[in-house]
């Protein structure tokens, strides 16, 4: 038992008068109870109580409430009970999805846009390369000669 | 046709379909617990038989709620129990009780034989605990009268066990309390 609870130990009294108490706490309470002058009378008191309780009269209250009841129920003012509602499938509406479409066909034409534009440099960026790989072509960019001393007839 | 010793969902399923006489058996399978219940929250018979048709009322009302999981009595003594706390701040008893007064049961009505038997003891216990603040009055109820398990009282009363468990250990010690104070 934990050296550091006080007693009484009010709460687990109760609940070990309830039989709401797990079994390995149950054994070791019955076993500190035995030997605690502070908790064994808090005990006493706790089943007293109960044996208090169990013996209190129990008054009939000699009366048809069915019957009673049953004549306020079918009283206009009483509603009969109703089923749960269901939640129900909501109707379309274009105007609540206006928006979100609108803007949908917006990014798509953006998108569409910034493709093409994108697609388009591409091609402004390959020039260079092409240019570059007209080096190695049997024919030279622009047509000019590299080296104009070897195209120049010599003459010989 | 449904036995009338059928388990009491049977009988709620029925009577959410809007069957009166499936409700009229709950009703009747539940009247005198919630009665005495009410009667010893309210300390008044006629408050008792009135809060009583109430809370059946309200019930019929609230079966469209009532869940299959859900223990109909445990479900019945939350809108009992509402009831009476709506009644008892209603009327500013929450905090008035009297403390001399004898016990406003059903007088020498129906049961003499029982009322004779009624220990000094036992009237002593039923004067301590009206002096009891309601919050321990009801657990303590539902607890020794009722037999609740903590579970119950938890969904009765919408704690956890753990809160049970600490307020019943309370309403305990106070009700003693009030009891030897009485004594003195």
């Amino acid at each position: 038992m934990n050296s550091g609870e006080e007693c009484p130990r009010t709460e687990a009294l109760s609940a070990l008068v309830d039989n709401e108490l797990e079994e390995p706490a149950r054994r070791a309470l019955d076993a500190h109870v035995a030997g605690c002058a502070i908790c064994a009378p808090v005990l006493v008191q706790f089943r007293q109580l109960r044996t208090g309780f169990a013996a209190l009269p129990e008054p009939v209250p000699g009366v048809d409430f069915a019957a009673l009841v049953d004549r306020r129920i079918g009283a206009a003012g009483v509603p009969k009970p109703k089923p749960r509602p269901q939640p129900q499938p909501q109707r379309w509406r274009w105007w609540q999805v206006a928006p979100a479409a609108l803007g949908g066909a917006l990014s798509l034409s953006l998108g569409a846009y910034l493709g093409s534009a994108l697609m388009l440099g591409s091609q402004v960026a390959a020039r260079p390369v092409a240019l570059q790989m007209a080096v190695f072509a049997a024919t030279p960019p622009g047509a000019l000669c590299p080296a104009l001393q070897a195209c120049k007839p010599t003459g010989r | 046709m449904l036995a009338s010793d059928g388990p009491d969902e049977d009988w709620v399923r029925r009577a959410q379909a809007g069957d009166r006489k499936a409700f009229s058996e709950l009703v009747r399978r539940h009247q005198d617990r919630v009665y005495r219940y009410l009667l010893r929250m309210l300390g008044s018979h006629d408050d008792a038989l009135e809060l009583t048709q109430d809370a059946f009322v309200k019930a019929w009302q609230a079966l469209p709620l009532w869940q299959p999981e859900a223990q109909f009595r445990t479900w019945l003594f939350r809108i009992a129990n509402n009831t009476a706390l709506d009644a008892l701040r209603r009327r500013k008893l929450v905090e008035f009780v009297p403390l001399e007064d004898g016990f406003d049961a059903p007088g020498p009505g129906p049961d003499p034989e029982r009322q004779a038997q009624a220990t000094q003891e036992v009237r002593k216990l039923e004067a301590s605990l009206r002096k009891l603040a309601p919050e321990h009055r009801e657990i303590l109820l539902l607890r020794e009268v009722e037999e609740m398990s903590y579970e119950e009282i938890g969904r009765v009363l919408s704690l956890s066990e753990g809160t049970v468990k600490s307020r019943i250990a309370r309403a305990r010690a106070a009700l003693i309390e009030i009891h030897a104070r009485s004594r003195r």
